[in-house]
């Protein structure tokens, strides 16, 4: 591939602009950065329209943006699974999550486990909470690196050897550097700028992509009947449906659990708006369907026949798809917007995921088992710099490891932090339940998780279960939770009665 | 739902206080029985009517979740958990949805 000279001048161009504003934000509402909550969460000042930027680029990552049309491309309407799960995080949000912020603001958390190290008190089934949380979220962080690697191979960079990481990795030092000196500041900003590139390039795509390949009709008539559809369910299996349905709504309650939503949330400056956002996010889940169809589009442009895509396609797989509709649809200096809208989009939730990881690491593992009268600046000053290591980390598996296994940890990511709901939902709206038995229910539930992803070769996260004689092919992850949810309601009681003292649970901090 | 002493205020003014939420069940309605919208026709401009009919269900799903905002809004100034909430505690009227 040669170097698309006018694409990487704009795309190069706008990422300067973009390290200047991640910069510049630290200047933004100024406060003293050394306090974790003014670096890791913004001071809990973000109003309606700050969230909503800052969530908006938080959730829907560039891999999003690359890897859901990707699979649309390939296998068609499952998907599609995208849409349904995003229409159905948000009575979540609006439910859940209000609640959360008002007890993490008035006791001071900073993570999801400093909530549950208080509601519990519980030190052990914080701490997998939080190892949980590191977990799912180092490969997540890789990811936005394959994201942001697809654009720049797209643009011509030679990919080969050292040379090929360069790229990737100034993007990276420059990431860490405004990370650390502005904290979540950065990402806020940087969102703003990253959307407005982002719902330019999609709304341009789906006028000027239709109308050269002759109207969506053309463009749904060149896809083969077979992708259009999920599969019925045939004989003794319910085929696509369950798998589907269990997908949307299994990535629906994983969500928010995930450290970086949790961060996004908690900067909100109150419940009220998180609620306004509960319903004003569904603005990027409409244009998130219409990137999704961007997977047809580039099935009916024909763009694996183009032998300019060859190269790509072998190296990146279906991911390419995308890039390459974008590179044969639209004009040189338009394409480099697009990638820049992508790659920035990388840096916003690698950035949040840093500083979720950094509080985390922080908070509960340094300032719980190492450190326990450590200062407020001395906590600020380890989560900058664990923040940086994270990002290293995250460099290093990419260069390191083939990028399945990125994918593949990822996927097992998610099969993980649901693991948390019991312990968070069932903390903020009930009592009944005994830390030890949620502890339990968390062990079972990743244990039989796991065990299920790998009976798939660890490459899907789909599992037939047979009930009755039917196959039920579903998400992994929402059958491990209920097996959770099940080990730790049976328990809560036979322990109460055991060890009445054990896992006792704070009364104040389940109020608001 | 009902936290601590505010539905000791009034027993009414326990799970009915929320009465809107119960809309929230609307968009996992919208797409939870894949079987409904699994289908081809009725086209929308050429469109399937699995996909417009997944993108228009975004757009309801929005508009039921705004709705219960403002349904609680206006019902009182919503539940204390904002500094712009600190003001009196609201009236603990039941059905004052206005």
């Amino acid at each position: 591939m040669n170097l698309n000279i006018t694409a990487t001048i704009v795309f190069v161009g706008l990422f300067l602009f973009v390290t200047w504003v991640g910069f510049v934000a630290a200047h933004w509402r100024k406060a003293d950065l050394n306090q974790l909550h003014e670096w890791g969460l913004g001071g809990r000042r973000f109003g309606t329209v700050v969230t909503w930027f800052l969530l908006g680029g938080d959730l829907y990552t560039a891999y999003t943006f690359i890897a859901v049309p990707a699979l649309v491309y390939g296998v068609g309407a499952m998907g599609f699974f995208a849409v349904p799960y995003t229409i159905m995080i948000y009575p979540i949000l609006f439910l859940v999550f209000p609640r959360l912020w008002a007890i993490a603001k008035k006791h001071g958390h900073v993570t999801a486990a400093d909530y549950i190290r208080t509601r519990f008190n519980s030190r052990l089934l914080a701490l997998a909470v939080a190892l949980t949380g590191l977990l799912a979220t180092m490969p997540y962080i890789a990811l936005q690196l394959v994201g942001m690697e697809v654009v720049i191979g797209a643009l011509g960079f030679p990919t080969e050897g050292f040379i090929g990481h360069i790229p990737l990795i100034i993007a990276f030092i420059v990431l860490a550097a405004f990370t650390y000196t502005s904290g979540l500041r950065a990402p806020a900003l940087i969102a703003v700028v990253k959307d407005m590139l982002i719902f330019i390039t999609i709304f341009a795509a789906i006028i000027i992509i239709p109308a050269k390949l002759g109207g969506y009709g053309a463009i749904f008539d060149a896809v083969p009947k077979a992708k259009l559809t999920l599969t019925p369910p045939v004989g003794q299996t319910l085929g696509g449906y369950s798998a589907y349905i269990t997908l949307a709504l299994g990535s629906a309650c994983a969500l928010f659990l995930y450290p970086h939503s949790m961060t996004g949330i908690l900067s909100a400056s109150s419940g009220r708006v998180i609620r306004r956002n509960a319903a004003a996010l569904s603005a990027y889940s409409f244009v998130l369907g219409l990137i999704a169809l961007l997977g047809y589009m580039a099935i009916a442009a024909g763009v694996d026949k183009n032998p300019l895509h060859a190269e790509g396609f072998a190296r990146y797989g279906a991911n390419f798809a995308v890039p390459a509709l974008f590179l044969d649809m639209f004009p040189s200096w338009f394409t480099g917007v697009a990638f820049a809208a992508v790659a920035i989009g990388a840096l916003v939730p690698a950035a949040i995921m840093s500083i979720a990881c950094a509080n985390l690491f922080t908070r509960n593992l340094y300032k719980e088992f190492w450190r326990r009268n450590c200062s407020d600046a001395e906590e600020a000053r380890v989560a900058k710099i664990v923040s940086l290591v994270v990002k290293v980390g995250a460099v290093l598996f990419i260069l390191a490891i083939p990028q399945s296994y990125a994918i593949q940890l990822q996927l097992l990511g998610g099969i993980w932090i649901i693991q948390l709901l019991p312990p968070i939902l069932f903390g903020l709206f009930t009592r009944g339940f005994n830390a030890n038995a949620l502890l339990l229910g968390w062990a079972t539930g990743t244990a039989v998780g796991t065990y299920m992803a790998a009976t798939r070769g660890f490459v899907s996260s789909i599992y037939p279960l047979e009930f009755w004689g039917i196959t039920i092919p579903g998400y992994a992850a929402l059958y491990s939770v209920v097996l959770n949810v099940v080990v730790a309601a049976v328990l809560s009681p036979v322990f109460d009665r055991l060890w009445p003292s054990a896992g006792a649970l704070d009364q104040t901090s389940n109020r608001r | 739902m009902a936290s601590g002493d505010k539905a000791a205020r009034d027993k009414k003014d326990g799970i009915w206080r929320y009465w809107p939420r119960f809309f929230l069940i609307i968009p996992f309605a919208l797409v939870v029985w894949p079987p409904f919208y699994n289908r081809i026709e009725p086209t929308l401009v050429g469109i399937p009517f699995f996909y417009w009919y997944q993108l228009a269900a975004i757009l309801l799903g929005a508009v039921v979740v705004m709705g219960v905002y403002v349904l609680e809004r206006r019902q009182d100034s919503g539940p204390s958990d904002g500094p712009e909430a600190k003001g009196p505690p609201p009236p603990a009227g039941p059905g004052a949805s206005s």
